[in-house]
């Protein structure tokens, strides 16, 4: 097996900075990305054909310049598999990828693995949250990334978190900047966070380039403001949005909303960094650290296999990763806010159709098991994805893991799984 | 022991057996407490298709109680237990070779001598009401008096329509037996007492009751597909390979553990399985065993080719050594009643046996001769395996 690679999940910063470090301490590495290029949502190339660029924060563009160096560098010691989807591992300890492209289903022997699948978006769920108008605004970014081109028509982007800042303020230079930001949290009313935010790093003033956007574009941001429900009639979305006790009716064409990430968790292999072949996790897959230290935190995966596999181990980072953790926190106290409670008819599962109501009336000690089977939540085509952890946040729980962990974790061509290839390596 | 009103029964498993039993203890009465290590469902109940079967099984004892099952199941239905749960639908037994051909054949004569409807369908009968069927399939029996029902929505609705604690989350670690009698059951840090116990915790019973050389654990893979219809079956039937009914029968028609069955939920989405794996009591799933059915679903029936695989799981059925299903009194604790070794066939029989259960709690006799499911054959040494 000392012949099998690495595998590397994963190509954002965390995996392609782990993919990088491996290569260049010699191992060959198998980097795996389901997109057609390297970058992850974060450093999310132009797409190909596309020809406007949308304007990133001059550090991520050196930072990401630096390691498509290094994967350059790395020459065949990475073999690089684009559009290839990670089905997860199997019962046997088989690792399985989708290689949508030949529409090839392959399961490969590795030596170990760095799981690096970033992070999901979450949503505080309100009726009409999945109206086709409503989108997540990490989602809206990626798509502003690849194509450079706003949605047209007015733009209402609204949840909680920095990410909002920056989505609006990318999108009034690309051109269309939205009628009005509406942040659940009050920042402005956290000094304590506000002045560790100040002390921990370039992303208070990254945040000031963007307040100072959208205040050039008279961009309205309201604060302590909760989505209640969205209503879609011939000329779009009718919005209904509770601020200091008055509820006020606004509308748009589209509404981009985000409540914050969260590792990419569900179905994910757990993290076994003794076991016969050592699984790590990384990136903010693993923690949420934000982009910079994904590259550390790749890195420090990296480091874990080394050093399992008695290698040589390159400089530590652990410190920068303690001060990223310090900068989430105060983050995370900063836009602190308390949710609305969504109504029945909200919908949960949207793979299923199942409402709010529907979970409640589960037993309220129903085992993870009955709110699969009986609940229908988590059995669609996305495999609880995106519902798995709404319903955590409804039980006051975190993500639960499938023990096993399942396979697929992406629905699968069931002719290609048919016709699955396993490598030379097994029998 | 004959009045329910004054009786506490413990039930260990909240699996379709222990919940259908629960349900008719507490109907008849008596006060019921249902203890499951996790919760309604969670084990073989919850893991395995809906055949509501009679076509698949084995010639003899099994076959003849699989009708009364079915039967029962459709009583339920009439009666409103099971309103909307359960429906009928043909099973078809499908060959592909001459050797399954011969096979099928003498499995239909077999079920026509117990009393089942068994119809001959030409291939070009059956491909016109099941398009786009394989080239290999040569004939088919319909068996047109089946029926489906999930086995997690049975034991919901059990557990639902009367009036039973059901305790999740709670291991049972020990039968209480006192001066050769059932008293109670012990949990985690409670010892529940009661008048009488049924174990029907499937592969669970073997520790609880020392029956690690009689109980085996057979674990079968399965695969759910996206949806090819909305709302309805994608199929009109419920599609059985000979290579099921040779598994079902302990026949070896080739090296493969696979008894393929085609499953079309009630969703639009199929379920495919499964793999017959002995001694295995986990619930992985692998790559090579999940394609190997996959492919034998494609060559059954190709249009599968176009669906996507949502999910794989795996479910422990609890065969017993001799390979009949153990239902009754333990051969020297009062007050004990034991149901489970139900195999594949618990959703089909677990409402019967079930309520089997209950009635042999209450000192009643079942619908049906059941003495040669008793637990008393191993006790006497006596396998018929």
């Amino acid at each position: 097996m000392s012949d099998a690679p690495i595998l590397v999940v994963g190509g954002g910063p965390a995996g392609t900075s782990a993919a990088a470090t491996l290569a260049e301490a010699g191992l060959p590495v198998l980097l795996v990305e389901q997109r057609d290029q390297l970058g992850g949502a974060i450093h999310r190339q132009v797409a190909r054909g596309a020809t406007h660029a949308v304007h990133a924060p001059a550090r991520h563009r050196r930072n990401w310049a630096e390691l498509a160096q290094r994967v350059d560098a790395a020459g065949s010691r990475i073999e690089l598999c684009t559009g290839t989807v990670f089905l997860g591992v199997d019962g046997d300890g088989r690792h399985l990828l989708d290689d949508r492209e030949s529409g090839r289903v392959v399961a490969r022997s590795v030596r170990a693995a760095v799981i690096a699948v970033g992070a999901v978006e979450k949503i505080h769920p309100f009726e009409g949250w999945d109206l086709p108008g409503v989108m997540t605004a990490g989602g809206a970014q990626v798509l502003l990334k690849e194509t450079g081109v706003p949605p047209t028509g007015p733009i209402l982007v609204a949840g909680t978190g920095p990410l909002l800042l920056a989505v609006s303020a990318q999108l009034a230079k690309a051109g269309n900047p939205p009628v009005a930001v509406l942040e659940r949290g009050r920042p402005w009313v956290r000094f304590n966070s506000l002045l560790r935010m100040a002390w921990a790093g370039p992303q208070l003033g990254e945040a000031a380039s963007y307040v100072a956007t959208l205040l050039s574009h008279r961009v309205p941001y309201r604060t302590g403001a909760d989505i209640l429900s969205v209503r879609e009639d011939d000329v779009g979305l009718e919005i209904r949005v509770r601020r200091n006790g008055t509820v006020h009716r606004l509308r748009a064409r589209h509404m981009l909303v985000h409540d914050g990430i969260e590792p990419n968790r569900v179905g994910i292999p757990l993290s076994d960094p003794g076991g016969a072949v050592p699984v790590v996790l990384a990136g903010d897959g693993r923690e949420v650290l934000g982009a910079d230290a994904a590259i550390l935190d790749g890195r420090r995966a990296a480091r874990e296999i080394l050093a399992r596999l008695g290698m040589r181990l390159p400089e530590p980072g652990e410190a920068r990763l303690t001060a990223a953790r310090n900068v989430q926190a105060a983050l995370s106290d900063l836009f602190r806010s308390a949710l609305p409670e969504p109504t029945p008819e909200t919908l949960i599962c949207r793979c299923e159709a199942r409402r709010l109501s529907d979970f409640r009336s589960l037993p309220d000690d129903a085992s993870t098991r009955e709110i699969r089977l009986m609940g229908r939540f988590g059995m669609g085509v996305c495999q609880g994805r995106f519902c798995g952890p709404t319903i955590a946040a409804l039980r006051g729980e975190a993500v639960p893991s499938a023990i096993p962990p399942r396979w697929p974790l992406r629905p699968v061509s069931l002719a290609a799984l048919a016709d699955l290839k396993t490598d030379d390596l097994e029998s | 022991m004959a009045r329910p009103s004054s009786m506490h029964v413990a039930v260990v498993g909240a699996g379709i057996v222990g919940a259908a039993a629960a349900h008719f203890l507490a109907a008849a009465g008596a006060r019921v407490t249902v203890l499951d290590a996790s919760g309604p469902a969670a084990g073989a109940t919850g893991a395995s298709d809906g055949a509501v079967s009679v076509a698949s099984k084995r010639p003899g004892p099994m076959m003849e109680l699989a009708r009364h099952a079915r039967a029962f199941y459709g009583q339920l239905e009439t009666e409103g237990l099971f309103t909307g749960l359960f429906h009928r639908r043909s099973t078809f037994l499908i060959a592909q070779n001459a050797l399954e051909a011969e096979l099928v054949s003498q499995h239909g004569a077999d079920l026509a001598l117990a009393g089942e409807r068994v119809i001959e369908v030409a291939r070009a009968d059956l491909v016109q009401r099941i398009p786009g069927l394989g080239d290999g399939v040569t004939a088919a029996l319909e068996i047109p008096d089946d029926g489906h029902a999930l086995g997690y929505q049975i034991t919901a609705r059990l557990l639902q329509r009367s009036d039973i604690d059901v305790r999740r989350r709670a291991p049972v670690s020990e039968i209480m037996v006192r001066d050769g009698r059932a008293v109670g059951v012990a949990l985690t840090d409670e010892i529940l007492s009661a008048d009488a116990v049924l174990v029907a915790a499937g592969i669970g019973s073997a520790h609880l009751l020392n029956l690690g050389d009689i109980l085996i654990p057979r674990k079968g893979q399965m695969i759910v597909t996206d949806r090819a219809s909305t709302g309805r079956p994608a199929i009109d039937g419920h599609l059985m390979a000979a290579s099921y009914l040779a598994a079902k029968r302990g026949i070896a028609l080739d090296r493969s553990h696979i008894g393929l069955v085609i499953d079309p939920l009630v969703t639009g989405q199929f379920l495919l399985g499964g793999s017959r794996e002995d001694n295995r009591s986990d619930h992985r799933t692998d790559a090579v065993t999940v394609s190997a059915i996959l492919r034998a679903a494609l060559e059954l029936y190709p249009p599968l080719g176009a669906r996507r695989v949502v999910r794989t799981f795996a479910g422990v059925r609890t065969a017993s050594r001799d390979g009949l299903p153990i239902i009754g009194r333990h051969p020297h604790v009062e007050g004990l009643v034991i149901a489970t070794g139900f195999e594949g066939d618990g959703i089909c029989l677990g409402p019967f046996m079930g309520e089997s259960a209950a009635r042999m709690i209450l000192d009643r006799p079942p619908a049906a001769d059941l003495s040669m499911l008793t637990p008393t054959r191993f006790a006497r040494g006596g396998s018929s395996a």
